[in-house]
């Protein structure tokens, strides 16, 4: 572990300077992952097309609102927005609403979102383990609900 | 790598895994090596945006969470070492690590429930560490500057990295990852000028392991 505190000097700076998406493109970091969009509305916050909503957050848009497992958010006229003839969904007024922090560089046009708070909820208030994804070094998906029936010791390490 | 591997073996129970994450912005280059080099059987995970830090709360490695076959968490947060380590020859030489924590672990696997290491839900929360806003905030900086440096764009990743260290002090991983981009390295001058300075503050970077020595 001593040779690794020294950081891999060629690692410093690792590659070219490269496009992040093509151009006219949005990135969107969420729950670990990021995924590109083509079209996205224009406005302060970040509008994105209602069908895109599922493949970025996991939330489905339905009768009674966008949701997750059990967790519903009631749709309202800040979140459903027309736009040039187009309907869309904002995702940063669904992240004000679900107490969700985020930050952009609209720029260069991305955006990263944190954890949603309520799914935390569990862990802060009954220790039970919070709902993340994780993919392993032999590309397997890595879910925590996958352990039910087993004990499981997380640790984390680094090179440096 | 290769402590958790023998810990592994030797407990050797079908139903109990661990999961073993590198909190590494290199990825696979950097921490792919040292995995290997360990032979490991047991789960291996590169995470670049230190997903499994801001799942826990953790804020320094290594850090673990026991968690039982319900999902409850029943340990979490603290300086997790597999044995003693020691470091350098003579003088210069330096300790760090327990021998206490992989005998409770093996208690735990053991017994379960009835292992005297298991803590109750109320003990864990309580020793979760705060996630405010502000620190929820820095996860997504550090991911947006991980973003720009996996793409060349270093000056954009430095003042994403440098705003997610100014909304969570708190986190060594922060200031460690960033301080492996530059010539002293993540174990050098300002880590040691930093670290004075969170311990003197009367901080602990580590939960203090709450195992008794025996």
């Amino acid at each position: 572990m001593a040779d690794a505190f020294m950081a891999f000097p060629e690692l410093r700076h690792p590659f070219e300077e490269t496009p992040i998406h093509p151009q006219g493109s949005t990135t969107v970091l969420y729950q670990g992952k990021a995924i590109t969009l083509s079209e996205t509305g224009d406005a302060d916050g970040l509008l994105i097309r209602p069908e895109d909503l599922t493949r970025v957050s996991g939330f489905e848009l339905k009768p009674e609102g966008a949701c997750f497992e059990d967790m519903c958010v009631p749709i309202n006229g800040e979140l459903l927005v027309e736009q040039g003839g187009k309907q869309w969904f904002s995702l940063t007024a669904f992240a004000d609403l679900l107490g969700q922090p985020y930050v952009a560089d609209e720029q260069a046009g991305v955006w990263s979102f944190a954890e949603i708070p309520a799914k935390r909820e569990s862990m802060m208030v009954d220790a039970m383990v919070p709902d993340f994804e994780v993919t392993d070094r032999q590309g397997n998906v890595v879910r925590m609900a996958d352990f039910k029936g087993k004990k499981a010791l997380i640790v984390t390490w680094s090179s440096w | 790598m290769p402590v958790w591997q023998q810990v592994y073996d030797e407990i050797n129970d079908p139903d109990f895994v661990i999961i073993c994450v590198a909190e590494d912005t290199g990825g696979e280059a950097v921490a792919g090596p040292i995995f290997d080099a360990a032979n490991p059987t047991y789960i291996q995970v590169v995470d670049e945006n230190h997903i499994i830090s801001s799942a826990f709360n953790f804020v320094n490695v290594p850090s673990a969470a026991w968690i039982d076959e319900d999902g409850r968490i029943v340990r979490i947060d603290e300086g997790t070492y597999a044995k003693i380590h020691e470091l350098g020859d003579g003088e210069q030489a330096i300790t760090f690590g327990t021998d206490v924590y992989s005998p409770a672990l093996k208690d735990w696997v053991a017994k379960g429930a009835d292992s005297e290491y298991v803590q109750s839900a109320s003990t864990v929360t309580g020793n979760i560490r705060e996630h405010s806003f502000d620190q929820q905030k820095a996860d997504a900086a550090f991911r947006l500057g991980n973003l720009f440096r996996a793409h060349g764009l270093k000056e954009k990743a430095e003042q994403c990295w440098e705003m997610a260290q100014s909304l969570n002090p708190d986190s060594i991983n922060f200031i460690r990852q960033d301080l492996t981009l530059t010539e002293e390295g993540s174990a050098g001058e300002t880590f040691m000028k930093v670290m004075g300075e969170y311990v003197g503050a009367g901080r602990d970077y580590y939960r203090p392991l709450d195992i008794g020595t025996s």
